[in-house]
């Protein structure tokens, strides 16, 4: 199994938990209710959570995965409801799609005394889980902020490609801005790109018809990067500037490994975050080992010194 | 003499640059029947939608009872039109169509049982046997028609102005609407009755006002006027000979189609006939006989069971419209609006619909067409002023026309027609008529449905006459009379058998 | 014989038929409209842009035109396009082993993309014809089937062609003629040819004749069903031509691919003056509204005046008008 154990630290935010009551032998249910895969990186949250659920059953004989994706907030609810009635779940790990429409169906499973380990997307009220593990929005922004910085030398103008307009993408743009602010650095130009690669060639064709100077993108989003690459390569302006995506997708990580100049870094939000959510409430479950109530991973920064370990030619992201 | 109830002064109506109504007056006492008469395009659509407030007057001013109204407030008044194309929500049933808009309710809740209730006394009251929780679409052309008299009768009816009412019924169902409009007429109700059917007219007005290119003719009592006089004030001179002399086909004449055992499930059993060359054959019956769907079943329109059909002797296999059409068999439906034009697209587009493939093979050549056309409208009198117009637009009497020249673009050897003249005016009848002797005579069979017994005495050279799905007699030479016919329609007389009934 | 009076009709208005040149004047205005936001607007790189981009969904758009004037809806495109790149994709990847990575591969995915597109098409034309379930049904079941198996093809992820095929493809999006890219040739080609059909052909009269009245059509010989059916796979070609052009311009497809481009299609095509309820097809119409609605988006993109959370409610305003526009003055009698 391909994880990034490397990039977890554990934030000592709380207690230990005590070990589950003595369940070993009994066989434990985890339900996984995910979204679907609409773009890349859930496309890649898909593919992590498969092989966690493939692995931990090879594993651990008394542990059942019952995984489920749904496309939407209402779907994902139903998706609750039918673990708990149909599949009896002892467990629930979940990655809202939406943190307020689905704080009230988690809370009713937990009020059914099921273990809740909640991904990515935080509940409007943390108490309901037992656990967290989840990417860090703001950091991801900040780090990026700062990179941008750094390589500009403090100044220079920027055209921002936002994802679709949730919490997620806020906390992200929210902090980059508050990063820039008091640097020489401009932002010339900022529109949705919705995490996809046509929405990104198309914003960016316009952004390069509109701005004849841009000295760095900040796609926020690999999928976004790679129609941006395209639409800057197509200009003929790859000289001019240079991108920086986020999440760590394989074809972008390539391009750091071999050092493109185009595309010297990217920002780890890894998809894999789910199977790591997955195997630790597992082990919490089966093997009753005492766990951190929150995981927290951190927004790394990839560059050609440390590309090579994070990339992972299987994974379909 | 009573005050009218209803009046309008000098009523003019402009379409853009066209004139259609001149100055007409025009009015209608309580409790009298008035009728409009007038060839198609004469204006009388016009100045009936202008009295019940569905279109404004150019110039002059509408009464009741002596105070001018305006479009708007027709229908406050009772003043309620009946088009020839009813206006029933065809999927609610009839108690709902009798309230629609303005349903009784009980608080927020529809009221459902005084509606059943007042439904039922009002159709009562008309002697309307129809059930006030049938769907209209389960319902008969004249049932509708009585639900849309219903419709009109159960608010405050003052003046009741009917378009065409009889166009669609059959001789015993229009006796059942003449006695309605005579219960009407009793309680006070001003009738405006429109229609073709002159010995009609006749019979239920009491007035009868002419219309002729938009310009009011006369109006007399009905009572100083022969219908020869009234045909004569519509079309401006005398009509003599509204049908041509027959022409039958000598006997040897080979038989062009011949009809076997056919069945057309829930409709016609066993039919068989044979048509000559140039021949006219008459299909008579009640509504509902099966004639047409007959026909269509011959042309692949309807499944049909059993049955054979041989051209010129020889079985052929038709199973749809395209294959009739290659056995040079042609089809002019009944139902003129709903299957036989496209309304809302140009006359040459309807025109060669049908034989396309006889206008190009790749792409269409459009000057053929436009040749055709010009052909068409010469041939066949198609009026219209600008050709550009969608067929919708046109009279039902030109649309007709424009069907006839559709259909014969294939060239058929034989025709079948079904009600060639349903809704038209006296003057394109006649048209149509020759026009029929003329294809006999030029070697084209020619079948005539129709429910105008008239018609079929005049045109047919021999009738065939259906009854509940089963031809009950085929008539030749002087047993072509109307007594005959309606026996064998009746099932007064005539066997499953197919016999010749001569005489 | 003589004398009724002549028939009163008249065409509705003589002179100018909005319903005919709406779509035009909302595309002038609009036009105006970008020049006063950003004289970059006109600049040639923009405008190849934004018809380049516009080809995909124009060239879908045509295809459109024909199935909803024959008075059916065909909801399936866009997934129906990302499984035929999906599909393509995988095809050229396999078969770089034997072909190599030159031209012969590439035609291979175009002719993969081409049969499954037709296939598709005929499939949705059959559902609809010979199994007479009403197309908005057939199409919106096709359409979840087509893009969760380009999901399945991808495992979810992103199918990404092989970059040495990659290269060879790549001109027939980013290369052209005179400075004008394949994708609007191609564009200009279908639209041209969907036109003549439209007008010309006794196939494009039939589509009109059965979308005013299918009865109709059946009592005067027309082959309903078969020219549904044609309407259908002409869709399906429409969408092959389509992907075509779309597949080197990222060279990848995933679930997201051709996502909405239903609705967008069926957008132009109503901009375009073509009746939803069917009867009457205007092929020009479809293109100036495929270009349309990429303008607003181009024109939103230019400006900085409008906050990005707008978009949506602009687009939505100036489709509502654009229709208007032309509804307006038809509706008169």
């Amino acid at each position: 199994m391909k994880r990034r154990l490397g990039v977890i630290s554990a934030a000592m935010a709380g207690l230990l938990l005590a070990p589950a009551v003595g369940v070993a032998q009994e066989t434990v249910k985890m339900g996984v209710s995910i979204p679907a895969a609409t773009h890349g990186w859930t496309g890649g949250l898909n593919w992590h959570a498969q092989q966690a659920e493939k692995e931990l059953e090879e594993r651990y004989p008394t542990l059942d995965v019952v995984l489920v994706s749904a496309s939407d907030a209402a779907r994902q609810a139903n998706d609750l409801e039918d673990l708990v009635s149909i599949h009896n779940i002892d467990a629930l790990v979940i990655l809202p799609f939406e943190s307020a429409p689905l704080t009230d169906p988690v809370r009713q499973v937990k009020d059914q005394g099921k273990f809740v380990t909640v991904v990515d997307r935080g509940l409007t009220d943390p108490g309901i889980q037992d656990l967290y593990v989840a990417g860090n929005n703001p950091e991801m922004g900040q780090v990026s902020a700062r990179y941008i910085e750094e390589k500009l030398g403090g100044e220079g103008k920027i055209v921002v490609l936002r994802g679709i307009p949730t919490v997620i993408d806020n906390q992200r743009v929210d902090a980059f801005m508050k990063e820039i602010e008091d640097s020489n650095i401009e932002v010339l130009g900022m529109e949705y790109a919705n995490w996809n690669r046509d929405d990104g060639f198309r914003v960016m064709q316009d952004f390069l018809a509109r701005f004849p100077e841009i000295d760095a993108v900040w796609a926020q989003d690999d999928d976004i990067a790679l129609g941006v690459i395209e639409a800057v390569q197509q200009a003929g302006r790859e000289d001019e500037m240079f991108i920086l995506g986020g999440a760590g997708m394989k074809d972008i990580i390539r391009r750091v490994m071999d050092d493109d100049k185009l595309v010297p870094a990217d920002v780890l939000y890894p998809p894999a975050m789910i199977a790591e959510a997955m195997e630790i409430t597992a082990r919490h479950l089966v093997e009753g080992e005492p766990i951190e109530k929150e995981y927290i991973l951190e927004a790394t920064l990839v560059t050609p010194e440390n590309a090579e370990q994070y990339y992972y030619p299987d994974s379909p992201f | 003499m009573a005050d009218p109830l209803l009046s309008a002064e000098g009523i003019s109506r402009r379409f853009g640059p066209v004139q259609v109504l001149f100055g007409v007056d025009f009015d209608v006492r309580a409790g009298e029947v008035h009728a409009l008469i007038g060839e198609n395009g004469a204006g009388k659509s016009t100045l009936m939608k202008i009295l019940a407030g569905y279109l404004e007057a150019t110039e002059g001013t509408l009464r009741f009872a002596g105070r001018p109204y305006g479009a708007g407030g027709a229908e406050d008044l009772g003043i309620v039109l009946i088009h020839q194309e009813f206006n029933l929500a065809e999927h609610l049933t009839v108690e709902e169509n009798v309230f629609l808009g303005r349903e009784l309710r009980r608080g927020f809740l529809l009221d459902r049982r005084a509606m059943r209730e007042r439904a039922h006394q009002v159709l009562g009251e008309l002697e309307c046997p129809v059930d006030p929780a049938a769907r209209v679409r389960d319902l008969s052309v004249s049932e509708r028609q009585m639900v849309e008299i219903a419709k009109a009768a159960s608010r405050d009816l003052r003046v009741l102005i009917m378009d065409e009412p009889t166009a669609v019924l059959t001789k015993s169902e229009s006796a059942v609407l003449f006695r309605l409009i005579r219960r009407l007429k009793d309680q006070g109700v001003a009738v405006v009755y429109i229609s073709h059917k002159l010995d009609e007219v006749k019979e239920i007005s009491d007035r009868v006002t002419v219309l002729r290119d938009g310009h009011l003719i006369a109006t007399q009592s009905t009572g100083d006027l022969d219908q020869d006089a009234m045909a004569q004030l519509m079309v401006g001179r005398a009509i003599s000979d509204m049908y041509p002399p027959k022409d039958p086909p000598p006997a040897d004449a080979p038989v062009v189609l011949s009809v076997e055992g056919v069945t057309v499930p829930g409709w016609v059993r066993d039919a068989s006939f044979d048509l000559r060359r140039g021949e006219i054959l008459g299909f008579a019956g009640l509504v509902g006989a099966g004639r047409t769907e007959l026909m269509e079943g011959i042309l692949g329109l309807r499944r049909r069971t059993a049955g054979t059909i041989s051209r010129d002797g020889a079985r052929v296999r038709i199973r749809n419209v395209g294959d009739a059409t290659a056995a040079g068999i042609a089809y002019l439906t009944e139902d003129r609006k709903g299957k036989g034009l496209l309304l809302g697209k140009p006359l040459r587009e309807n025109l060669t619909l049908l034989a396309l493939g006889r206008f190009g093979r790749v792409l269409i050549d459009e000057r053929a067409e436009e040749a055709a056309l010009e052909r068409a409208v010469r041939d066949f009198d198609i009026r219209v002023r600008d050709p550009g117009v969608p067929a919708g637009a046109l009279s039902g009497g030109n649309q007709q026309k424009l069907l006839l020249a559709k259909t014969m673009q294939v060239e058929p050897s034989i025709v079948i027609i079904d009600e060639p003249t349903r809704g038209i005016d006296v003057g394109t009848k006649r048209q149509i008529y020759l026009f029929l002797h003329d294809l006999a005579r030029r070697g084209i069979a020619v079948v005539v449905i129709s429910s105008e017994m008239a018609e079929i005495i005049g045109l047919a050279h021999r009738v065939v006459v259906m009854r509940s799905g089963t031809i009950t007699g085929i008539l030749e030479g002087a047993a072509i009379e109307e007594n005959e016919i309606v026996r064998h329609a009746t099932g007064l007389k005539g066997t499953d058998r197919n016999a010749v009934v001569s005489a | 014989m003589q004398s009724s009076a002549p028939d009163t009709a008249r065409r509705p208005s003589a002179g100018l038929d909005l319903k005919v040149y709406g779509p035009f004047l909302a595309l002038a205005a609009l036009i105006l409209l970008g020049v006063l936001v950003n004289p970059v607007f006109l600049s040639p790189g923009n405008i190849i842009n934004v018809l380049t981009r516009t080809a995909f969904i124009g060239i879908i758009a045509v295809g459109m035109t024909f199935v909803i004037t024959t008075g059916n809806i065909d909801l399936s495109v866009g997934s129906m396009a990302a499984f035929a790149a999906g599909v393509a994709i995988v095809a050229m990847n396999a078969l770089a082993g034997p072909l190599g990575s030159g031209w012969a591969v590439v035609l291979a995915g175009v002719a993969v993309a081409l049969a499954f597109s037709l296939a598709a098409g005929f499939l949705n034309g059959i559902l609809v014809t010979k199994g007479r379930i009403e197309a908005f049904i057939v199409t919106l079941g096709t359409m979840g089937i087509f893009r969760s198996l380009v999901t399945y093809l991808a495992d979810g992820g992103t199918l990404t062609l092989d970059s040495t095929i990659r290269a060879t493809y790549r001109p027939v999006y980013y290369g052209g003629l005179f400075g004008i890219s394949y994708p609007i040739l191609l564009f200009f080609a279908v639209a041209a040819v969907g036109a003549l059909i439209m007008y010309r052909t006794p196939f494009g009269r039939y589509c009109a004749a059965i979308g005013s009245n299918e009865d109709v059509a059946r009592y005067s010989a027309i082959k309903v069903d078969r020219v549904k059916l044609l309407a259908f796979v002409f869709q399906g070609l429409c969408v092959a031509l389509a992907v075509i052009v779309y597949v080197p311009r990222l060279g990848s497809a995933s679930a997201t691919t051709g996502l909405l481009w239903e609705l967008e299609a069926i957008a132009a095509v109503i901009i375009g003056g073509t009746m939803l309820k069917g009867g009457h097809g205007r092929v020009w119409g479809t293109v100036a509204g495929a270009v349309i609605l990429t303008l607003i988006d181009n024109i939103l993109n230019l400006t900085g005046a409008i906050s990005v959370y707008l978009n949506g409610a602009i687009q939505g305003v100036i489709i509502i008008v654009a229709v208007l526009l032309q509804r307006s003055g038809a509706s008169r009698r």
